[in-house]
C-alpha cells in the first residue's frame, strides 16, 4: 500500500503542475504594432504632392521623392473584396490617390475608414497610364513598393471610422467630365441615377468566360462619357449579377490615359434606387 | 473441436450479409493434437528503448500539411501522421534483427521493410488495439507509459503466437495483466534534450498477493517549456492502473485504465530555402511572438483513455480462453492557424515572401532585371533582419481583427481546432489449445466498432467579433449569397464563436468482426506453422452538415458499404540442430480499404470511392539463422506485393482556387530486400554487432487517379504516374556496426549507422497525366519522353550513438540504474528523414510560368542534431 502512497503524492504533484501550456489573452495595442509609429504630422495635401509631380505624371514617368513629404488621409478603396489589388486609395480634402503595395490582403492593417499617414520620402511617385500613383520602382515605371517596405512609409492613425472626415464622396454628374478635371484624379465620389450599361438582371459582373487578364470591362454612361468599370474575375461578387435598374455609386475616379476610369471596391458601396 | 466448428460455422453466417464483390479466405480447419503450451516470450529492455526512442525522437507531423490555409487542412492522410509513431512496434523476440532494429534506426523514422504501419497489428491482452478508421496503432494512447507497457510479446508474419492474427509487419501483444508487473517500485528520472527536457515517472506492484489481488499503477510527467525544437512545447501527464483476481486456479479477471492526457507544440516542415535564410535545419515556421512571448500555432490535444477487462480461463492445463474488452474514448485534436476573406496568408514561409518568387532563381542562364535583383535581396534582408521576421506575427493577425472590429468587419485571422475524436468498443477472444506433443492451436474471434468524430472547431478567434461559416473558396465563383457557400445549408451564415463547430461535421462508422485459426506443428527439426483468418467490415459516413457544394450527398448517412476479406499464410522451419534454422514462409491476405480513405470527399460528401474495393497482399520471406561459435547471425529476404489499395491526398489547388482531393485507386506496390543482424562476442564481456536492412519499396504501376474540387469544378478521373515512385519517410537502406562492452556493472555501446535511399513524399499532383502533359518526341532517339518529375530523395550519410550505464546495487535490494544515450554524436545536421513535394503548379492556370518553382521546393524534416538522453533510475 506504500504505493498508493506515493502515487498519490506522485499524481496530486503532477495534477497541479499540469496546467494549460498555450494559453494567451488578446494582446491591447498601446499603438499599432504594424507600420512606422514615427512618422509626423502631414506636410503635404494630397492635391499638393500630385501637383508636385504633375509633369511626371501626366507623362506616365516616375520619381523617387527626396523631399520629406508626408500625406495623410482615409482609406476609401482597397483589396477586402478582391476587386483592388495590391493597392487601395486615400482620400483628403483635396482629393485621392492611389497607393501600391506589393502584397494582398492589404485591408488587413488599412480597411476603409482608417485615417493613414505616408512618409513619401525614399518611395515613388509616378503615373501609370497617366494616373497619378504612389508606390515602387517597376521596369522605369511606378509600381508597387514591397512588401516589407510598406510598414516603413506608413504610419495607422487612429482607429477606422467610416463616419468621419474623409469618407464623404463628392456628388458629381456628366458635367464633372472636363480634361481639367482629368487632371487631378483619382477622386472619391457618388454618382446618382446611373445604370451599368450590360446589367440585364442576369449578367454576371466578371464571368470569367468574358475576361480578358482576368478582367471584364463594365460601363456607366454619363452624358456623353462613357466609364469604364475594370472588373477583376476575383472578386468575391465576380459572378453575382450585375444590379439593374437606377443605381447610386460610391467609387473612385481614375483614368487610364484619356480613358475614365471608375473603381467599386465592394457591393456594399452600391445603391439600388427603388423605382 | 466441435465447439471451434460452430463457433467457425456460425461466424461463417454472420458474413453471409456482406456482399461478396470481395473474395474470402479460407477458413482453416481447425489442427489435432497437442503439446504443452510455450509461455508467451517477453521482450527485453530493447523495447523499453525502442518505445522510448520512438516517443522521444520528433513527432513532428510528415505529411503534405502544409496548407493550414484553407479551411481543410492538405494531406488528409498526411496530417495525423504523428498520430502514429513511426517505427512499427516489432517483436519477434529472439530476434536480433527485429529487436535491434527499432530502437537503432529510431532517429531516421526507420520502418521496417517500409511497411506503413498499419500492417502492423497490435493488441492488449489479446484485444486488438489498433485504430479501425486508419488502420494504425496510436502511440498517443500510451505516452509516457512506458513501464506499464513493456511487457510484451510479438510475431512476424510466419510465426505462430497465441493472441492474435499477425499482418505482414508482425503483431506485438502488450500484456496489461497486474499480476504480470514484478512487485516493487521504481522511479525513474529522464533529462534530455529533445521533444521533452524531463520526464518523471513512478510505477508500483504488489505483484500477486497471497489473497489473489494485485495491483500496479504507474504515472508519469514529461514536460518542456520548450523542446530542442524552437517554439515547441510538451506537456504530459500518463496513467495506468490496473488489478487482477485470482478467483481460482482456472479464472482470473484483470481490469485496466489508462490515459495520457497530453498537449504538444509541433514542428513544421520547410523548403532548403527557408532552412537556408534562417541559417538551421531546425526553423520551425510553426511559431511566432505574441507580446514577447513564443506561440505555437499547431498544438496537439490528445486524450484517448482506455479501459481493458480480460478475462483468463484456464479451461485444462490443455486448453486456455482469453476473453478481453477493450474500450476507448480518444479526443484528439490539432490547431492551425485559418485565414479568413481576402486576407493574406499568414506563415512566415508562405511562399510569396520569399526571395525565389522575385524571380526565377534555378534557371541559371537567365539575368535578372535590376528591379527583380532588388527585390530579392528586400526579402532576403527582411528574412536575416530579425528571428521575428521568419516567424508568425501573432500581433499584426490580432490587430487585424481589431480593425475588423472597428468596422463590423468579418473575421480576418483565426485558430481553428480539428478534432478526429473515436469511441471504440474491441472484443478479442482466443482458444489456445494444446492437441498433443506436436501440435497446438489457436482459434479467435474478434468484433469491433468504432465511432470516429472528425470536426472543427474555433479555437480561438484572435479577439475578432464576427466568423460566418462560409466557404471562403466558393465566394468567388458563386457569389457570397449564394446557397453553395453555405458550410452548412441547414444554418446558412451561421455566426461562429470560439468553441463552435463550423466548416465540416461527420462520423464514420467502422464495424469489424473476424476469425482467425492458427497452428503449429513441432516434430524435430521441422516445425510447421499456418494460419488463415476471415474478417468482415462495414462502413458508413453520417453528415452533420448539409454542405453547400453537395447539398443532396452531405447530410445523413452514405448508405453502408461491406467488405469480406481474409488470407493465409504458412510458415515452415527446418531447425537443422541447435545452430542451423531454416525458414521460409508466405501468405496471402486480402483486406478491406482503409475507411479513412474510402470516400472521395469525406469532409463534404457521403460518396464513396468509385470502384472500392479490398487490398490483396502476398508476402513471401525466408531466413537463416546460424550459430557458429562465438558467431550468431540470422539473414533474411522478403518479397511483398501489395496490389489495389486507394490512396489519398486533399491540397489546394492553384488552378482552380479550390480545395481538391485526389485519391488514387488501384496502387500496386512492391516491397524486397535483405535483412541481416551478425553478432560476434568476442569475449563475455565484449561483443561487435552488425545490422544491415537493404530494401526497395515502390510502386509498381501508374494509379487510377480522381479528383474532385469542392466547387465540384474539377469532377475528373487521370492517371497518375506512380510506377516507380518510392515508398517515402524511411530509410530503404540503413546498417549499423556497433559494439558492447559490459564490465563490473557497467556497460557501453557505441554504433555507426549509415542510412540511405531516403525519399520524400512524391506529389500526385505533379505526376496527373494532365499535369505531366503529352510527351515530346526526343530529337536523337526519336522516342517518346514524358516529363514525368523525379523524386526527390535526401543523400546517404553516416550518424554515430553511443550509450552508456551502470547498475548499482543498493542495500535493502534496491538498485540505482543510470544510462546515459548519446546520439547524433558527430552532429550530422544534414540528415532528410522525410518531407513532401509540394502539390502545386508551376505554371497559372493559362499556362504562363510562375515565377516562384514549386516543383523545386520540397518541404523537408531533418534528423534531430547531437542530443542526449539521462536516465536514472531507482528500483525500491
Amino acid at each position: 500500500m506504500k504505493a498508493i502512497k506515493y502515487l498519490s503524492i506522485l499524481a496530486l504533484s503532477l495534477f497541479t503542475a499540469t496546467s494549460c501550456m498555450n494559453e494567451f489573452d488578446e494582446p491591447v495595442f498601446d499603438q499599432p504594432p504594424f507600420g512606422n509609429n514615427e512618422i509626423g504630422e502631414a506636410n503635404t495635401t494630397i492635391a499638393e504632392l500630385k501637383a508636385k509631380y504633375a509633369s511626371t505624371i501626366s507623362a506616365s514617368g516616375v520619381k523617387e521623392v527626396t523631399e520629406d513629404i508626408i500625406i495623410e488621409g482615409v482609406v476609401v478603396a482597397n483589396d477586402e473584396t478582391g476587386n483592388v489589388y495590391k493597392q487601395f486609395i486615400i482620400n483628403d480634402e483635396t482629393g485621392a490617390i492611389i497607393i501600391g503595395v506589393n502584397d494582398v490582403g492589404l485591408y488587413a492593417m488599412v480597411p476603409i475608414g482608417q485615417r493613414v499617414r505616408i512618409d513619401c520620402k525614399g518611395l515613388h511617385v509616378g503615373g501609370y497610364g497617366k494616373m497619378a500613383q504612389v508606390g515602387g520602382l517597376y521596369e522605369g515605371k511606378v509600381g508597387r513598393m514591397g512588401k516589407s517596405v510598406f510598414p516603413k512609409h506608413v504610419r495607422l492613425v487612429g482607429t477606422p471610422n467610416i463616419e468621419q472626415e474623409g469618407m464623404q464622396p463628392e456628388v458629381i454628374d456628366d458635367s464633372y467630365f472636363t480634361n481639367e478635371n482629368k487632371e487631378n484624379l483619382a477622386k472619391f465620389v457618388r454618382i446618382e441615377n446611373v445604370e451599368i450599361t450590360e446589367a440585364d438582371g442576369t449578367e454576371l459582373w466578371a464571368p470569367e468566360d468574358l475576361a480578358y487578364n482576368n478582367v471584364v470591362e463594365r460601363h456607366i454612361k454619363m452624358g456623353k462619357t462613357n466609364l469604364v468599370l475594370r472588373m477583376s474575375t476575383y472578386a468575391d461578387f465576380a459572378n453575382e449579377a450585375l444590379p439593374d435598374g437606377k443605381l447610386n455609386i460610391n467609387g473612385v475616379l481614375t483614368r487610364y490615359n484619356d480613358y475614365w476610369q471608375f473603381v467599386i471596391s465592394s457591393t456594399k458601396d452600391i445603391e439600388q434606387i427603388a423605382e | 473441436m466441435v465447439k471451434i466448428s460452430k463457433i467457425a460455422a456460425l461466424l461463417l453466417l454472420c458474413f453471409a450479409w456482406c456482399s461478396t464483390d470481395t473474395m474470402a479466405q479460407v477458413i482453416a480447419e481447425p489442427g489435432k493434437g497437442l503439446k504443452k503450451q510455450r509461455p508467451s516470450r517477453m521482450l527485453q529492455a530493447d523495447t523499453l528503448l525502442l518505445k522510448e526512442a520512438n516517443e522521444a525522437s520528433n513527432v513532428i507531423t510528415l505529411g503534405d500539411d502544409n496548407n493550414e490555409s484553407y479551411t481543410f487542412s492538405e494531406g488528409q492522410l498526411g496530417e495525423d501522421d504523428d498520430f502514429a509513431g513511426t517505427t512499427a512496434m516489432v517483436s519477434s523476440n529472439d530476434d536480433y534483427f527485429l529487436s535491434e532494429v527499432g530502437y537503432l534506426f529510431s532517429p531516421m523514422r526507420f520502418r521496417i521493410r517500409a511497411y506503413e504501419s498499419m500492417y502492423n497489428n497490435v493488441y492488449a491482452n489479446g484485444v486488438l488495439i489498433n485504430d479501425a478508421e486508419r488502420g494504425q496503432f496510436s502511440y498517443g494512447m500510451i505516452g509516457g507509459l512506458n513501464d506499464a507497457t513493456r511487457n510484451k510479446e510479438g510475431a512476424t508474419y510466419i510465426e505462430h503466437n497465441t493472441f492474435g492474427f499477425s499482418a505482414i509487419g508482425g503483431a506485438s501483444n502488450i500484456n496489461m495483466r497486474a499480476s504480470q508487473y514484478a512487485a516493487g517500485n521504481k522511479m525513474s528520472v529522464v533529462g534530455c534534450n529533445r521533444n521533452y527536457l524531463a520526464r518523471l515517472m513512478y510505477t508500483g506492484s504488489t505483484g500477486l498477493m497471497e489473497n489473489g489481488w494485485a495491483f500496479t499503477a504507474s504515472a508519469s510527467y514529461r514536460w518542456a517549456n520548450e523542446g530542442v525544437i524552437e517554439g515547441t512545447f510538451y506537456n504530459s501527464l500518463g496513467y495506468f492502473l490496473a488489478a487482477e483476481k485470482k478467483i481460482n486456479d482456472k479464472h482470473s479477471i484483470a481490469i485496466a485504465t489508462w490515459g495520457s492526457p497530453t498537449e504538444r507544440a509541433q514542428q513544421g516542415a520547410a523548403t532548403e530555402e527557408a532552412y537556408w535564410l534562417a541559417g538551421s535545419h531546425y526553423y520551425n515556421p510553426n511559431w511566432g511572438y505574441q507580446d514577447g512571448e513564443k506561440r505555437n500555432a499547431r498544438v496537439v490535444n490528445s486524450f484517448e483513455p482506455a479501459l481493458l477487462v480480460t478475462w483468463d480461463y484456464q479451461i485444462s492445463d490443455k486448453a486456455k480462453l482469453t476473453t478481453s474488452m477493450f474500450g476507448k474514448y480518444s479526443m484528439y485534436s490539432t490547431t492551425a492557424l485559418g485565414w479568413n476573406g481576402n486576407a493574406a496568408d499568414p506563415r512566415p514561409n508562405y511562399y510569396q515572401n520569399l526571395p525565389s518568387a522575385a524571380y526565377d532563381i534555378w534557371d541559371l542562364e537567365y539575368t535578372p532585371t535590376e528591379d527583380e535583383l532588388a527585390d530579392y535581396m528586400t526579402r532576403y534582408n527582411y528574412w536575416k533582419a530579425s528571428k521575428a521576421n521568419r516567424q508568425i506575427n501573432w500581433d499584426y493577425m490580432y490587430y487585424a481583427n481589431q480593425q475588423a472590429n472597428a468596422v463590423g468587419g468579418e473575421c480576418l485571422y483565426y485558430v481553428e481546432r480539428r478534432h478526429n475524436d473515436q469511441m471504440t468498443l474491441n472484443l478479442g477472444t482466443t482458444l489456445n489449445v494444446d492437441y498433443n506433443r506436436y501440435n497446438k492451436g489457436t482459434l479467435g474471434i474478434s468484433l469491433g466498432t468504432t465511432k470516429g468524430m472528425h470536426y472543427k472547431t474555433m479555437s480561438d478567434l484572435l479577439g475578432a467579433d464576427k466568423y460566418t461559416d462560409i466557404d471562403k473558396f466558393s465566394v468567388g465563383d458563386f457569389g457570397p449569397s449564394s446557397d453553395y457557400v453555405q458550410n452548412d445549408v441547414d444554418h446558412p451564415n451561421r455566426q461562429i464563436g470560439e468553441g463552435d463547430t463550423f466548416g465540416y461535421d461527420y462520423d464514420l462508422y467502422v464495424n469489424k468482426a473476424g476469425l482467425f485459426y492458427q497452428h503449429q506443428y513441432s516434430r524435430g527439426i521441422f516445425h510447421l506453422f499456418w494460419g488463415a483468418n476471415v474478417e468482415g467490415t462495414t462502413m458508413e459516413r453520417y453528415g452533420h452538415m448539409r454542405n453547400g457544394r453537395a447539398m443532396e450527398f452531405s447530410k445523413g448517412s452514405s448508405g453502408t458499404a461491406k467488405f469480406l476479406g481474409g488470407g493465409t499464410k504458412l510458415g515452415i522451419t527446418l531447425a537443422f540442430n541447435a545452430n542451423n534454422a531454416l525458414s521460409i514462409g508466405a501468405g496471402f491476405d486480402n483486406r478491406a480499404p482503409i475507411a479513412y480513405n474510402s470516400f472521395i470527399a469525406p469532409r463534404m460528401r457521403n460518396d464513396f470511392v468509385q470502384g472500392l474495393e479490398n487490398e490483396n497482399i502476398f508476402s513471401a520471406e525466408a531466413s537463416y539463422k546460424l550459430i557458429a561459435g562465438p558467431l550468431s547471425a540470422k539473414v533474411s529476404g522478403y518479397y511483398t506485393v501489395l496490389k489495389d489499395l486507394v490512396e489519398q491526398n486533399a491540397f489546394y489547388n492553384d488552378q482552380q482556387s479550390q480545395f481538391t482531393y485526389l485519391t488514387m485507386t488501384g496502387v500496386n506496390k512492391v516491397h524486397y530486400g535483405v535483412e541481416a543482424a551478425v553478432v560476434l562476442n568476442v569475449t563475455s564481456a565484449l561483443s561487435f554487432n552488425a545490422v544491415a536492412s537493404v530494401g526497395n519499396a515502390e510502386y509498381t504501376d501508374n494509379a487510377t487517379g480522381f479528383l474532385i474540387s469542392e466547387n465540384e469544378k474539377v469532377v475528373m478521373n487521370d492517371k497518375v504516374y506512380m510506377d516507380g515512385v518510392k515508398v517515402d519517410g524511411t530509410p530503404l537502406t540503413a546498417l549499423s556496426l556497433g559494439v558492447d562492452y559490459n564490465t563490473n556493472g557497467w556497460y557501453l555501446s557505441a554504433n555507426v549507422n549509415y542510412y540511405d535511399n531516403i525519399y520524400i513524399d512524391a506529389s500526385k499532383y505533379a505526376r496527373l497525366a494532365s499535369v505531366v502533359g503529352e510527351p515530346v518526341i526526343d530529337a536523337t532517339t526519336g522516342k517518346e519522353i514524358l516529363d514525368i518529375p523525379s523524386q526527390f530523395s535526401g543523400r546517404g550519410d553516416i550518424m554515430v550513438d553511443a550509450s552508456i550505464g551502470k547498475s548499482i546495487n543498493l542495500r535493502g535490494g534496491k538498485r540505482l540504474n543510470i544510462n546515459l544515450s548519446l546520439n547524433n554524436i558527430l552532429n550530422n545536421q544534414k540528415m532528410i528523414t522525410g518531407g513532401y513535394e509540394q502539390n502545386r503548379d508551376d505554371s497559372y492556370s493559362d499556362g504562363s510560368e510562375r515565377t516562384y518553382k514549386f516543383s523545386k521546393n520540397p518541404f523537408l524534416y531533418y534528423a534531430n542534431a547531437f542530443n542526449a538522453y539521462l536516465n536514472i533510475g531507482l528500483r525500491f
